[in-house]
């Protein structure tokens, strides 16, 4: 990424300035969303021709969630012509594709649900989560990573560290049962499982949280050791600010700009990844559906759901870039032109 | 920054303010320990593993969708907990011609859950051509009449012992209120104990009691189902007392239930029995000494005692469960003799040329693979096909071990490409012994090809004459301990635990095994 001069930077903004980075920004965006849209062709292929290759074949497994175990050959072969299977794949890849361009995303082949309404009903679920372990994982992160910047080499800086490892290795499933031991059979505070209230909320989110948050503290650690080098907070402490402004108004301000986007992937791999998490807590979210359907073979469902989370995943780095330019005045969006 | 994106960059986070206080808002705060502590509540709430993602009779109640259905709908023919055969929404049946007609008087008196009688042209419609039932697995139905308001005619084109086939949940009685005047389905509607009350997908489903039940109506009010799929959770939930029961226990955890004093813990045998199926028509196990000699190898005793913590019964060999009709009780079994299964791998012309420990037979080494599903329904194969694998390994066989999903699994069987699957049940429902049709030629399951074998299940199958069933169905059970089309490890017990609060449950050996009748709730 490009930078402009320190010196360039105090330049006071014109009106012209303005316009052009308004332009530039606009650019950006459309060329971002070019690429977006690039991205979610591939997955569109990738993720039906990947369901095809995987073993099992669609028509006997249909055949079986419709009779059961009762079944005989002429069955499995009258499902799959009913259910289009008998047809090449890539044509069946062209009407897939044809339907999805009129926002049909088909029906469940286990359920006979229509697959858009389906995710777009788990998706509350999924972003009450997903919004909750961000939040979490940073009230965790950041007074960690501050600390441990400023108490380097000594014990709390090692607690910290130890702290990180610890979330780093530690599984999610592994973490979600021990929080259901500690916060729910032993102190009996919050409910093991299900949906519907804050306190329901509490362990999915403190699971995603906690593991997402030694990450962050690290960076923020680290990214904050890095700006406290810099000369104009040797500048600022010199104009006689306290420590305490000197790292809250000048520092972390800057410091914040690379956790910023690694909470913004992060949120883009919640949307999608808080998978296993939903699975323990019965969290009945997208990732949980996703799962559901891969294990029942749910090829419409499943292609659906990896589509939709996709196209979350891409929006929200998106986001996060458009967010990142904003924080920071010195980035330039006419790289792109 | 500039100030024409401070506006963009307030409302990104006053966005995610409020997506953070639309957790809040939406919440409905109950304590920790949800309803199961409501005073004098007669509301169970029950954990099962996945939802009922279908309550019509064009498809199959597939998972513990089974538990739920047998709650609102009904048969015509039902088990007692001891699976004999009584009557259900038929009083009585008849077969004039020695099975291939079959006459049922029904019960009167009867209502469907929305007012409407139940009579036989209710059973004529939940039999229709458009039932999954007559799709796959009662083809032999040529036609169902109604001969009068309480009597319905099933005419079959060969003879078969249809009442047992009637017995299960799965194909219960429908009321024709479950479809709308276009023929849509909109909403279960049986004869059973509980109505239907609500479903949140993949959370929880909801009945209520049928206050017209024509039996004896339930002591509870209401019956909560809540969808739990990881057994670890769910067995937590159950401790922390936000379930009333679990209908699924996992064998390790049975014997720490056990241990608590509040906790009730029921154990049955089960109709269903795990076992070791053999790809027949490939070497090693085309040959029948190589089968016998792994039933001579796997110490059955040794599974059930160590890998499940005593629950369930070592088969032995036995195909199907003691508790299921026509049971041999002097089957001659296998127990575990290395030297015998040595022996007979040596007859079969296996030997360990190369002194690897692993047998050869004209240059090929002994090995074969052994398919393990990762089904929540089976999450104690992974376990026993280890064990498998170590027995088998003294007696100079190598067994590769793959634990996979049931559609990786389909796809290698589909092939041939397997040595052997640990599978459970399969055309497993009452105490009637259909099983027998996995190692028929016609089952898609099928890896053994025997004519006489396939006459005897035929043969089997069309017999009226309990004591004729009774020789064929000794005769199957001897074929299978001899010819070894597979080796049945364990006969599974069902394990259920009840809450401090749950009185009067009595557990039954049919699936599902969740009879509610006599059961109330003392809240404390």
């Amino acid at each position: 990424m490009e930078y402009l001069k320190a010196s360039e930077v105090k330049r006071p903004i014109s009106e012209n300035d303005r316009n052009i980075r308004r332009i530039s920004m606009w650019k950006y965006i459309a060329n971002r969303l070019v690429m977006v849209l690039i991205v979610i062709a591939g997955v569109t292929l990738v993720s039906f021709f990947a369901m095809y290759l995987a073993p099992g074949d669609p028509a006997e497994l249909i055949a079986l969630e419709r009779y059961g175990q009762d079944l005989d050959k002429s069955q499995i072969e009258s499902v799959r012509e009913a259910e289009g299977l008998d047809a090449p794949v890539y044509f069946q890849y062209f009407i897939w594709l044809d339907h999805l361009l009129h926002l049909d995303l088909g029906r469940s082949i286990i359920t006979s649900d229509d697959v858009l309404e389906e995710i777009l009903l788990k998706l509350p679920a999924t972003i009450e989560l997903t919004v909750a372990g961000l939040l979490i994982s940073l009230l965790i992160a950041l007074p960690i990573g501050v600390l441990s910047a400023f108490q380097k080499n000594i014990l709390l800086d090692n607690c910290c560290a130890f702290f990180s490892l610890i979330g780093i290795s530690i599984p999610n499933f592994w973490l979600g049962i021990l929080l259901i031991w500690l916060f729910s059979l032993t102190l009996h505070i919050f409910p093991s499982y299900g949906y519907g209230s804050l306190s329901h909320l509490a362990l999915p989110a403190l699971t995603l949280g906690i593991s997402m948050s030694s990450i962050t503290a690290r960076l923020t650690r680290a990214s904050l050791m890095e700006v406290m080098e810099k000369e104009y907070i040797l500048a600022a402490r010199a104009r006689g600010f306290d420590e305490y402004t000197v790292v809250l108004r000048h520092a972390l301000k800057n410091a914040l700009l690379p956790v910023v986007t690694f909470a913004g992937m992060q949120l883009g791999y919640l949307l999608g990844g808080a998978v296993i998490v939903e699975t323990i807590f019965s969290w009945p979210g997208i990732g949980k559906l996703l799962v559901d359907s891969i294990f029942a073979r749910d090829f419409s469902m499943v292609q659906g759901c990896v589509l939709f989370i996709a196209v979350l995943f891409s929006l929200s780095s998106l986001a996060v870039d458009i967010l990142y330019a904003v924080l920071d005045p010195r980035i330039r969006y006419d790289m792109y032109e | 920054m500039d100030r024409n994106f401070k506006p963009i960059l307030l409302t990104c986070m006053l966005l995610a303010v409020i997506g953070a206080s639309a957790c809040i808002s939406g919440e409905n705060d109950e304590t920790a320990k949800g309803d199961s502590f409501v005073e004098n509540s007669q509301d169970l709430i029950v954990g099962i593993s996945s939802d009922v993602n279908n309550w019509y009779l064009d498809k199959f109640a597939d998972g513990d969708a089974r538990f739920v259905w047998s709650q609102v709908y009904e048969t015509l023919v039902r088990l007692d907990s001891n699976l004999n055969i009584i009557p259900g929404l038929a009083e009585s049946w008849e077969t004039p011609d020695n099975g291939t007609t079959w006459i049922f008087h029904l019960r009167k008196n009867v209502t469907f859950h929305d007012g409407t009688p139940f009579n036989a042209d209710s059973v004529v419609f939940s039999y229709s051509d458009k039932s999954y039932v007559r799709q796959a697995v009662l083809k032999p139905i040529k036609s169902i009449e109604a001969l009068d308001n309480y009597t319905v005619k099933f005419v079959l084109q060969k003879p078969m012992p249809l009442p047992f086939y009637l017995t299960h949940v799965a194909w219960p009685i429908m009321g024709p209120g479950c479809l709308d005047k276009a023929g849509n389905f909109i909403k279960p509607v049986g004869t059973g104990p509980f109505k239907f009350e609500s479903q949140k997908k993949d959370q929880e489903i909801v009945l209520i009691r049928n206050d017209a039940y024509w039996g004896n109506k339930s002591l509870l009010n209401k019956v909560s189902f809540k969808i739990i799929p990881d057994p670890s959770t769910q067995v937590m939930a159950f401790e922390n007392g936000e379930l009333d029961m679990i209908i699924k226990v996992p064998e390790y955890d049975v014997k720490r239930l056990e241990a608590k004093k509040s906790i009730q813990v029921q154990k049955k045998l089960s109709t269903f029995t795990d076992f070791l199926q053999f790809n027949c028509d490939k070497t090693p196990f085309n040959d029948t000494k190589v089968r016998q000699s792994v039933a001579y190898a796997i110490d059955t005793k040794a599974l059930v005692n160590d890998i499940l913590n005593g629950v369930g019964k070592p088969a032995e060999g036995r195909p199907y469960s003691p508790n299921m009709m026509y049971s041999e009780p002097d089957l001659k079994t296998y127990s575990q003799d290395l030297d015998k299964s040595k022996a007979l791998l040596k007859e079969a012309g296996w030997e360990d040329s190369n002194r690897d420990g692993i047998l050869e037979k004209d240059g090929s080494p002994l090995n074969c693979t052994l398919l393990v599903s990762k089904g929540a329904w089976a999450a104690r194969h992974t376990l026993m096909a280890q064990v498998a694998q170590e027995d088998l390994r003294k007696i100079g066989m190598n067994v590769e071990i793959q634990v996979l999903d049931e559609g990786a699994i389909s796809k290698l069987e589909g092939m041939g490409n397997f040595g052997m699957i640990l599978r459970t049940g399969y055309f497993v429902w009452g105490p009637y012994p259909k099983h027998f049709f996995i190692h028929h030629s016609k089952s898609p399951y099928s890896h053994y090809h025997n004519e006489t074998y396939d006459q005897l299940v035929d043969a089997a199958d069309s017999t009226i004459d309990p004591q004729k069933q009774k020789e064929l169905y000794y005769a199957l059970q001897n074929f299978v301990i001899k010819e070894v089309p597979a080796f049945y490890l364990v006969h599974e017990e069902k394990v259920v635990a009840t809450g401090p609060s749950v009185k009067g449950f009595v557990i039954t050996a049919e699936d599902p095994w969740l009879d509610l009748s006599g059961v109330y709730l003392e809240r404390k």
